[in-house]
């Protein structure tokens, strides 16, 4: 665990920091990468993960370039992320934007950015994002379409089960994920024997519980948010349900898991792109170092996801790339060797092709690496 | 109307509004341009949600509800049916009006919060509907690719085109609901709202206000959805979330209750308001909520409405002219030929009204005559005022029958049974303390007269008949007693009623005024008006009365002239003595 | 069986939710005013039990309890002197927004203050579950039923059997009333508010343990606070509890029958024909009206 250091504290010591490596900084051309993201609202906690990696990504290229950026929160609703991008744009000439994991939000910012001319540099897995002919969008975390096909063929090829209950969440990051782990499924000739969304609003997860069992599942697929996954493998554990549970992203993210007990975690995997908390590099475990005393907080895989991409521009930059056609250019014809993964377009934006399943063992918090799924295939 | 322009706030706000446009058309950027054009679609949606509850003066929640359904339309109907603005905006205001006179039947009825309960639950389902509906409405993923704004082939960009495009329409909008707001029907939406009971027996049928000012909301919301489909190009759930309700219903306030200018102040200030915190990252909506607390601290009635009473007290402006009185014509009636003293005015045959386990009426059966005034006594709890109420309709009747002029109107609703002929006045004087005298007179007329200024003169003359003339600009909370009375009687009056049922009218007036009192009614009955008093006054009442009428326990335990009332053994058993 | 788990659970549930709506119920009779913010109270209430149990660590919820419902009442005294009594002779839509603003600060600030992810609070007495007939419940369930009842009727007693109780009804029926009759009306008002947000901070720690807090929660329970307080009849302070009762055994038993969006479209469906029924809410007015 990390020194415990209030948020503002760390705030005001970031603030100084940037400051400073703003000081020491080359007299090159200044780039300018805004940061679109939700920090507030009921996203906030990814958003800030999101924040965070471009925060560091800019500052880790310090040496390199002379960066200006500003974080302007979006919000949850479409609009306030096309007013964001709005004020980014006018107040410079962004070379790219870390923009957005909320699916909607990235749907309302494409035209815009198509129209300024500005590549979004995203960790959205959610929503058709990349499937609307857009040359402008980069997705540096796996789509649903990887995530879920791995997720799907772990639960099947590696554990064997073939009647799995789905429990995902009403909101888009559910709906979609859902829609894609049937395709999965189905695929792997697998039919979910129980399938239900749970509003992110819903506290009890004894009902849902209940009704998946009474299905006799042989395995338990989860696709909710950080506090309701946390909130259902608690209720799971407590149930001595008895059958292992694969959850989706959000359980990788160390915020869910510090809800739990490791004894309850015991059994559990999930889905993601990267659990930098793993380490498995020195690089990572420098990322990790490095963010947890920047944010005195645990980094995840969006935030990898949102460095490397980040760090992909800032490359591009350093080595020339002077407009964001150029960036739009180096993004979408070469690859990149990430601290995630190695990264390069499928010619529509998706950079990230591989996914990870991440089990805990029940004695610690972090959780170890299980199955790795190399350029998934999409659908 | 060059003299309208230069009242009250008005120089201020269309300086103000020559400024937004000046910054709009030579000042703004595109960024700026964007905020000014959401601004303009909250100014729409706030311009009708002032209808409802500005106006009328109900809580409605489901302001955001209507909302979402107009961009749903338009994002639906957008993306896939390719048709342009001039089909999709308007069937996008037309759903939402559609649900409201579906939804207002039984919904409207209710009080209160209780009125704000149903919108809001209904804004719910409607929520569950659009995130579970995948099929039609995208899911929570919503729909993307909504086109932008095409009339009839000509493409509306976006930044200054979109901006006028939205501020021509708010223009627009503000226009409509200055003519459906103000004349009879502004006229009649204070009485509603502070005094809804009173305004029913003024012959004001405020179900049929309340539906009209929630349709008229419900349209407006579903424009200003559309538009917000139009420039976010995306629709989501997030479009029927309680945020959006909360966002509409504070610039309603924060702007002026009621206040059209208000909407549009209110908008312009609250979208700009967290743009200029943003820089702050995820602290700068603790600003926003600082500005928002300082700002309604600072002006409790609203912006628009503080600045008027600020400018009121700086600078006070003279009133108004009065409107010249002018007599109206005497009260058409169905039978003009009615004899003077065969049939009575007004009938009631054997009323009974049961509250709980208490018979609070019981058989009662009175007849009002033309130019006759009924006393009717009875000590308290007797049924004097429930009879009042039983006869103006504010409360059913269990048994028994009501004819005015030998129809039967028993079952009609209370604004009928007023403009039957039959008027009333209150125990407590229920005037709105925040209309002035004239405003409160006129509001008896609107009912009758066709158009606002001619209701204004005949108002006018009744009270000059009520020799209050010289309080015509004074607002009816700061009125002492005795005037009140007056007030309320001339307001009686100016029904030009057959009928006039008036509750306690001498309490709290001094010995004179209650002298000037008997000979005013005594002069309506002289007019031909029939009259009820109920009165505890009996030095007040029995000179005046013809008959009087007294009861005890809901029942009629007595009826006869005055002298030999005051002989009654039963009378002077269960009240006098 | 598994109905009478899902019995407790709710019970457990709704037991905390009927302090969020007592809360609020409390400040309505008081001032006829509705206060917007008692939801983010209670989110203030979760992560102040969750900042004091970094202060003193291993410290069980009931240790914790009296800590936050003091230190709440002192936020809900500020509540009061910055959006109610600058308020308390305008318009009463003032309230609405004034309390939205406060709500908008307590969000935001435990944001910037605690950060964006979600917390646990200490249980009451500890974790864990025990059997009674074959039944699995949870202690903390148990700890929540008690502790809630504890407090409503420690509240109902403060109202009907205390000096301080009668005059804080006193003020809240007739404030001019009760001045004239020497009660210090100000101090009350700025009294009931404390007690308000006390409740709300009981609710917060009580809620926080099994179900956690985010910064964003407050807003999920306004709304269901409203919905209790408004369908039991508006200022009814049992008809808040049945209401918020009800709310609960729809989330946690009806659901258990139905899908959840079926379960919350039946909650909504079930209120309007409520209200179609008894247009006064379930326990009828109870509140004296603003005119």
């Amino acid at each position: 665990m990390p020194p415990r250091m209030p948020p503002w504290k760390k705030t005001l010591l970031t603030a100084a920091l940037a400051a400073a490596v703003a000081h020491a900084a080359p007299a090159s051309a200044e780039v300018d990468i805004p940061v679109l993201v939700p920090v507030t609202g009921f996203l906030a906690l990814e958003g800030t993960s999101q924040r965070n990696g471009a925060v560091l990504a800019i500052r880790h290229a310090a040496d390199r370039l002379r960066v200006r950026s500003e974080v302007i929160d979006t919000g949850t609703s479409p609009e306030g992320a096309v007013t964001a991008l709005e004020r980014a744009s006018g107040r410079g000439k962004p070379l790219a934007v870390a923009a957005s994991m909320l699916g909607t939000q990235m749907l309302a910012m494409l035209p815009l950015a198509e129209e300024y001319g500005i590549p979004l540099v995203t960790v959205s897995g959610t929503a058709s994002i990349t499937e609307r002919g857009n040359p402008w969008v980069f997705r540096f975390f796996p789509g649903d379409e990887v995530t879920k096909t791995a997720h799907a063929r772990y639960v099947v090829e590696e554990l064997g089960r073939r009647r799995p209950a789905v429990i995902y969440q009403t909101t888009a990051y559910g709906q979609s994920g859902q829609a894609h782990l049937r395709d999965a499924f189905a695929k792997l000739g697998v039919d979910p024997v129980f399938e239900e969304g749970v509003d992110p609003g819903i506290r009890d997860m004894l009902p849902v519980l209940t009704k998946a069992m009474a299905a006799s599942p042989d395995v338990l697929v989860l696709h909710l948010h950080s506090g309701p996954t946390a909130l259902f493998v608690r209720q799971a554990a407590a149930s001595a349900a008895g059958i292992p549970i694969v959850a989706g992203s959000a359980m990788h993210q160390p915020s869910t898991a510090a809800l739990l007990e490791p004894a309850e975690l015991k059994g559990v995997c999930a889905e993601t792109s990267a659990s930098p908390v793993s380490g498995g590099s020195p690089e990572i475990e420098k990322f990790t170092a490095d963010y947890r005393s920047s944010f005195n907080t645990d980094p995840d895989a969006f935030a990898l996801g949102q460095y490397d991409g980040i760090a992909m521009v800032l490359d591009a930059a350093a080595k020339g790339a002077a407009t964001p056609e150029d960036i739009r250019d180096v993004l979408s014809q070469t690859t990149y060797k990430g601290l995630a993964m190695t990264y390069r377009s499928d010619g529509k934006g998706n950079m990230a092709r591989s996914a990870t399943i991440v089990c805990y063992d029940g004695a610690s918090r972090i959780p170890a690496v299980a199955k790795r799924y190399e350029a998934v295939a999409g659908q | 109307m060059p003299e309208a322009l230069t009242r009250g706030l008005n120089p201020l706000l269309i300086l103000a509004a020559l400024a937004l446009a000046a910054y709009a058309l030579f000042g703004a950027g595109p960024y700026g341009l964007r905020v000014l054009t959401v601004a303009g679609v909250y100014a729409i949606a706030v311009i009708g949600y002032q209808a409802i509850f500005g106006q009328a003066g109900a809580l409605s929640l489901a302001q955001g509800t209507f909302f979402g359904i107009g961009a749903y339309v338009t994002g639906i109907l957008g993306s896939t049916s390719g048709f342009g603005f001039a089909v999709t905006f308007p069937l996008s205001i037309l759903a939402p009006t559609l649900l409201a006179l579906l939804i207002a039947v039984p919904v409207l009825r209710l009080e209160s919060h209780y009125f704000a309960l149903a919108t809001l639950g209904i804004g719910q389902v409607v929520l569950l509907a659009a995130v579970e509906w995948q099929s039609l409405t995208g899911g929570a993923n919503g729909i993307a690719g909504v086109p932008g704004i095409d009339l009839f082939g000509w493409r509306v960009g976006r930044g200054l085109p979109l901006a006028l495009f939205v501020w021509t329409l708010v223009a627009l909008g503000a226009l409509l609901a200055w003519l459906l707001g103000h004349g009879r029907r502004g006229a009649a939406f204070p009485i509603m709202r502070e005094t809804p009971v009173a305004a029913r027996t003024l012959g004001i049928d405020i179900d049929r206000l309340r539906l009209e000012a929630f349709a008229v909301s419900a349209a407006y919301g579903g424009a200003a959805g559309a538009l917000t489909a139009h420039t976010q190009r995306v629709v989501s759930p997030e479009v029927l979330e309680f945020p959006v309700m909360v966002t509409i219903l504070t610039v309603a306030v924060i702007g002026g209750q009621g206040r059209i200018a208000g909407a549009v102040v209110g908008a312009v200030l609250l979208i700009h308001l967290p743009e200029w915190f943003r820089g702050l990252e995820n602290g700068y909506l603790i600003l926003y909520g600082a500005a928002l607390l300082a700002t309604i601290v600072a002006a409790p009635w609203g912006i628009v409405g503080s600045l008027e009473r600020l400018r009121a007290r700086l600078i006070p402006e003279r009133p108004p002219a009065a409107p010249a009185a002018s007599a109206p014509p005497a009260r058409p009636t169905s039978k003009p030929s009615l004899p003077a003293s065969s049939a009575p005015v007004l009938y009631v045959d054997g009323f009974g009204k049961r509250f709980g386990g208490v018979q609070a009426v019981s058989d009662v059966s009175l007849r009002l005559d033309r130019g006759r005034i009924l006393g009717v006594i009875g000590p308290n709890g007797s049924g004097k005022t429930t009879l009042i109420n039983l006869i103006t309709g504010l409360e059913k009747a269990d048994a028994g029958k009501l004819y005015v002029s030998d129809a039967d109107i028993t079952g009609e609703p209370p604004h009928r049974r007023a403009l039957a002929g039959i008027a009333r006045s209150f125990q407590t004087a229920a005037l709105p303390s925040d209309s002035t005298v004239l405003e409160a007179v006129t509001a008896a007329r609107i009912a009758i007269d066709s158009d606002i200024a001619t209701a204004r003169s005949h108002a006018m003359h009744f009270i000059v008949q009520a020799g209050i003339a010289d309080l015509v600009h004074t607002r009816c909370g700061a009125l002492p007693p005795g005037p009140r009375r007056a007030v309320e009687l001339a307001r009686a009056l100016a029904r030009q009623p057959l009928a006039m049922l008036l509750d306690e009218p001498a309490a709290g007036l001094t010995e004179d005024e209650q002298a000037s009192l008997a000979r005013r009614l005594r002069a309506a009955a002289d007019d031909g008006i029939a009259i009820m008093i109920v009165e505890h006054n009996m030095p007040f009442l029995l000179p005046l009365a013809d008959r009087i009428l007294c009861l005890d326990e809901g029942r009629a335990i007595a009826e006869g002239t005055p002298g030999s009332i005051r002989r009654d053994p039963a009378v002077i058993a269960a009240y006098l003595g | 069986m598994i109905l009478a788990q899902l019995m407790v659970n709710g019970i457990a549930l709704g037991a905390a939710y009927a302090l969020v709506a007592l809360g609020f119920v409390l400040v309505l009779n008081a001032t006829g005013a509705v206060n917007f913010a008692q939801g983010d109270l209670v989110m203030a209430g979760g992560f102040l039990a969750v900042a004091l149990a970094g202060f003193i660590p291993d410290a069980p919820g009931f240790v914790l309890l009296p800590l936050v419902m003091a230190l709440m009442a002192l936020l809900g005294i500020a509540v009061s002197a910055t959006a109610y009594l600058p308020l308390r002779n305008r318009p009463p839509v003032g309230v609405f927004i004034s309390t939205i603003a406060v709500g908008i600060i307590l969000q935001n600030g435990a944001t910037v203050l605690f950060g964006p992810e979600p917390k646990a609070a200490a249980p009451l007495f500890g974790g864990g579950a025990f059997t009674i007939a074959g039944l699995q419940v949870p202690t903390q369930s148990i700890a929540v039923i008690a502790t809630a009842a504890l407090l409503i009727a420690g509240q109902y007693w403060l109202f009907t059997h205390t000096q301080l109780g009668r005059r804080l009804r006193a003020t809240a029926q007739d404030p001019g009333m009760a001045r004239a009759c020497g009660i210090p009306v100000t101090s009350m008002i700025a009294l009931t508010f404390a007690l308000g947000a006390a409740l709300a901070g009981a609710a917060g720690l009580l809620l926080s343990n099994q179900f956690f807090v985010t910064p964003s929660a407050g807003s999920g329970l306004i709304l269901k606070a409203y919905i209790a307080v408004t369908i039991g009849g508006w200022g009814s302070l049992p008809g808040a509890v049945i209401g918020a009762l009800l709310i609960a055994a729809f989330e946690v038993v009806v659901s258990y029958t139905l899908s959840y969006t079926a379960a919350t479209a039946a909650l909504y469906l079930a209120l309007l024909a409520i209200l179609a029924v008894r247009p006064q809410g379930l326990f009828g007015e109870a509140s004296r009206r603003r005119a």
